[in-house]
């Protein structure tokens, strides 16, 4: 099938420094439509700020990122990418879920709440439609029951559980985690990548930075393995976390078993 | 041969008093005498200072009863109430512009709020106040109109600038230097993932910071304009400057009309104060109790809930 | 357990009842009115508790009101300044016993003279300092406030003319036995407290410097305002008060039933031992106001209604017997 190979994202030639210190040193990758792409590597390597970049919450100093096609947070005009307004840029954002490490629910906002507002402003949803879409979305991650609760009343698996249905309630063609379960205690990680699976047997695109090997290895479709701003392998899971070409890729999952 | 018995007491004899029935009784918890003495100590000393208060002739009560609510206190105390409203709502608005200022990415705006604060924090409020009320001898005509170019409308200072708008001008303007300070602060405590979290969701500029940022901040900004607040309704006094009484004025001149009863005048002022901050004590405590919602697991009970609840402990209320 | 939960909102209401009665209060009529023959009758001592009011008849006199500036004619009115707020010093310039209307000898001469030059008299009370602003930037007229003539307020671009003594004085609390007997060497040992910025605290630092200099020690105390020491006087902080000899013996009529009463001890020129102090009206330095006030007061004492404000206000000591513009003042040093 055609479709499910169409790339949702495309990154090219991404570079981005800080101080000096280039964190993104000229990244090629593709993320496909209906696929799980897992990003891999040690931690400063550069998975967070790339994953950032494909929604431009971190602007690249050069290179561009596609997401279906379209141009994220800048335009082609007179042969140069410009960047484009703040308006245009959130209205893009409004479209590809974020769901971070730390969860960043709105703690002064009931949970039904935290669901509700993006929909009801950047989408112009009736608040009474965008409300039963949240309690759906809610029973979905499996917390019917606690809409009216505010987020510091859950726990973190809980909280990452809303923070994956607020991002849903955007209708997001594209969901991006970032380090989905780092912040959680070890009992809680199951229920949250649990959610997870669900949405890739669901065929939801994503892109997940994550250090679940074993997620990884069961979930994604395609794996992307960075160091020091590189990627240094890519492919199937079967490829590059079981029988990995690179020593570097070797080494690192060597530490981590 | 007898057996020799150990010096302390066998450990078996106390393990047999530990009986099963005793396991199920309540532990009786420590007594802490100390603080019934302590307690009684401080209820004696208080009696004290309220009797030295109430039986001292300097104190003039018969006079503080006469003053408490003479038409021309009251009149002070709506001044007062007036000029610290009015200064509160222009101060805390100029504080949130120039803490957003102060916050922009703009250089020129976070200079000019940076610079707003240093020169307003600088100058004494009395100065400014002497300046403001004056300043229409400097200037006898305020205009709107283009920068440096052609005026539509002039207005005179002298009708433009009352004692009274001189007072609410100059209070709001220091008020905003240290409100801005203060809402700076509330704005710089909340976690920079509510803001990313936000701009990830797409929402616009404004949106986000009304409805996520501030709201957050306000629960750190409560109990510091709070205070803010109190200094200022004690701080209008200065307005005398400008020529207007409020309360504190108002006790003043007529305590020096009437020298004889300058303590109980004092006194008037001082207990018309309490009142006053008492009010924005209890409201402080509502206010702040409304945007800690989400903050804390539960909120805590308001004081008449947890009195209704003792009430109820002990079976007299249902 | 209703009624409890509704305490706040009572404390509320009580506060907002006082707000709303104490919006309907009335101005009280000027103290000044016109008779048929056009001349202004103004009243002078009312709204006091310790003396008679008295009705004083003051005719427009023409040769004098020429002399006053066209400006203020063409306004018809005469912007009077007084330096009382927030502290008044009765019997001079304060809020009277109405609690609300600025009183004393200095605002009912500056009646009859604004009555000479056939203007209407429109008194307004300010900070002492604010009151120098404003006549310096025109705002008012002629300062009436017990403002003594110094050479360095000349040097600040003041006019000045003359209408009464300067005396200062003692007050002590009644049960002291301690006088001033005219030398400062019977101020050895004690501690005074004294308004700062006035021409009686320049006085006392010299004084002080004498004594230091014959090793004795005289202690100065500045508070923020007459209430502050009048307080410390009651309470023994400082031994004595020097000020405006017009206020001590009001003050010591006003403690007579408190539980600190004081009594005068002893007076002194306001302008040192050489030179009588003078109170003088101010007036910006060449507003041309001051040649016409000097004579409108010299009218006022040649017609005797001077004499009758003064008494008035039992201060007959303290008249002079012309106006004068620009007399020598307290020197810039006193030594």
């Amino acid at each position: 099938m055609t479709t499910l190979t169409r790339p949702a994202v495309s990154v090219r030639g991404a570079v981005k420094s800080y101080n000096g210190l280039r964190v993104l040193d000229d990244i090629d990758f593709i993320a496909r439509t209906g696929e799980v792409t897992a990003i891999i590597g040690p931690s400063g390597s550069g998975k967070s700020t790339l994953l950032r970049a494909i929604n431009h919450l971190e602007p690249l100093d050069s290179g561009f990122v596609t997401v279906d096609g379209e141009l994220i947070g800048v335009r082609l005009y007179r042969g140069r990418l410009r960047e484009l307004s703040e308006r245009a840029i959130l209205r893009q954002r409004s479209r590809i879920g974020f769901v971070f490490q730390n969860f960043n629910l709105f703690p002064h906002l009931s949970v039904l709440a935290n669901l509700v507002e993006a929909p009801v402003v950047t989408q112009g949803v009736p608040r009474a439609e965008a409300a039963a879409r949240a309690r759906e979305l809610l029973a979905r991650v499996g917390l019917a029951d606690k809409a009216d609760a505010y987020p510091r009343q859950l726990s973190g698996g809980q909280q990452q559980r809303v923070a994956i249905a607020r991002a849903l309630a955007l209708r997001p063609r594209l969901l991006l985690f970032d380090e989905p379960t780092s912040a959680l205690d070890p009992e809680l990680v199951g229920e949250v990548l649990a959610v997870l699976r669900d949405l890739a047997a669901s065929g939801t695109t994503m892109v997940v930075v994550t250090h679940e090997i074993g997620f990884a290895r069961d979930v994604a479709d395609h794996v992307v393995f960075l160091d020091a701003g590189r990627v240094v392998e890519q492919g199937p899971p079967a490829e590059v976390l079981v029988s990995p070409r690179e020593e570097r890729t070797r080494e690192f999952l060597g530490k981590l078993i | 041969m007898t057996p020799i018995s150990p010096p302390s007491a066998p450990p078996a004899a106390a393990e047999d008093e530990l009986s099963p029935t005793l396991a199920s009784k309540k532990v009786v918890p420590l007594r802490h005498p100390w603080r019934w003495v302590a307690g009684a100590v401080a209820l004696v000393v208080l009696a004290q200072a309220a009797h030295a208060l109430v039986t001292n002739p300097a104190f003039q009560w018969d006079a503080f009863g006469y003053w408490f609510f003479r038409p021309v206190v009251l009149e002070g105390l709506v001044l007062t109430l007036e000029l610290t409203g009015l200064a509160a709502v222009f101060g805390l608005l100029g504080g949130i512009v120039l803490a957003l200022m102060r916050l922009s990415r703009n250089p020129v705006l976070r200079a000019v709020s940076w610079g707003y604060v240093w020169i307003f924090r600088s100058i004494p409020l009395i100065v400014l106040l002497l300046f403001l009320a004056n300043v229409t001898a400097l200037y006898s005509t305020l205009s709107l109109g283009i920068p440096f170019g052609p005026s539509f409308v002039e207005f005179s200072a002298n009708d433009l600038l009352s004692f009274f708008v001189v007072a609410v001008l100059g209070l709001s303007l220091n008020e905003a230097a240290y409100a801005a300070e203060i809402v700076r602060s509330g704005i710089i405590s909340v976690d920079q993932g509510q803001l990313e979290a936000a701009s990830a969701l797409g929402l616009p500029k404004w949106r986000q910071y009304r409805r996520i940022i501030l709201p957050q901040a306000t629960r750190a900004i409560i109990p510091s304009y709070a205070n803010q607040l109190i200094g200022l309704l004690k701080g209008t006094s200065v307005v005398y400057i400008t020529s207007l009484l409020e309360l504190f004025g108002v006790v003043q001149t007529q305590a020096s009309t009437n020298s004889g009863q300058i303590i109980p005048l004092l006194m008037v002022g001082t207990v018309w104060y309490v009142i006053l901050t008492s009010l924005l004590s209890v409201v402080q405590y509502y206010v702040e109790r409304h945007f800690s919602r989400g903050a804390l697991r539960t909120v805590p009970p308001t004081p008449f809930q947890r009195f209704r609840a003792r009430l109820r402990a002990v079976g007299v209320a249902r | 357990m209703p009624r409890l939960a509704r305490i706040p909102v009572v404390v509320v209401a009580v506060a907002l009842a006082g707000g709303v009665s104490a919006c309907g209060s009335t101005e009280t009529p000027a103290a000044a009115a016109v008779d048929a023959n056009g001349n202004q009758v103004v009243t002078v001592a009312a709204n006091t508790d310790f003396t008679k009011p008295v009705q004083i008849t003051v005719p427009k006199v023409d040769a004098i009101r020429a002399k006053v500036p066209k400006a203020i004619l063409d306004r018809g009115r005469l912007v009077i300044g007084s330096g009382a707020l927030p502290n008044g010093s009765p019997p001079l310039n304060y809020i009277g016993v109405d609690q609300r209307t600025l009183t004393g000898v200095e605002i009912d001469l500056s009646r009859l003279v604004a009555g000479v030059f056939g203007l209407t008299a429109d008194e307004q009370n300010a900070s002492w300092q604010n009151m120098f602003v404003r006549i310096q930037s025109g705002q008012f007229d002629v300062g009436f406030s017990n403002i003594t003539v110094t050479e360095e307020r000349k040097n600040q671009g003041y006019d000045f003319a003359s209408y009464r003594q300067d005396n200062l004085g003692f007050e002590v609390n009644r049960n002291s036995t301690w006088n001033f007997d005219g030398n400062y060497q019977s101020l050895a040992g004690k501690t005074v407290a004294v308004d700062t910025g006035t021409n009686q605290e320049k006085i006392l630092v010299e004084w002080q410097t004498k004594l230091r200099a014959e090793g004795k020690a005289l202690e100065i105390r500045n508070f923020a305002d007459r209430n502050s020491t009048y307080l410390a006087l009651a309470s023994g902080r400082v031994d004595a008060y020097l000020y405006p000899n017009p206020s001590i013996a009001h003050h010591a009529l006003q403690t007579a039933n408190t539980p600190n009463p004081t009594r005068s001890g002893g007076t002194y020129s306001g302008a040192g031992a050489t030179l009588q102090g003078l109170i003088a009206a101010t007036t910006k330095k060449g507003n041309g106001l001051a040649e016409p006030l000097a004579e409108a007061i010299d009218y006022l004492i040649e017609h005797g209604q001077y004499a009758q404000v003064l008494a008035a206000y039992g201060l007959k000591d303290e008249a002079v017997a012309k106006s004068e513009v620009n007399p020598a003042g307290l020197p810039v040093t006193n030594s």
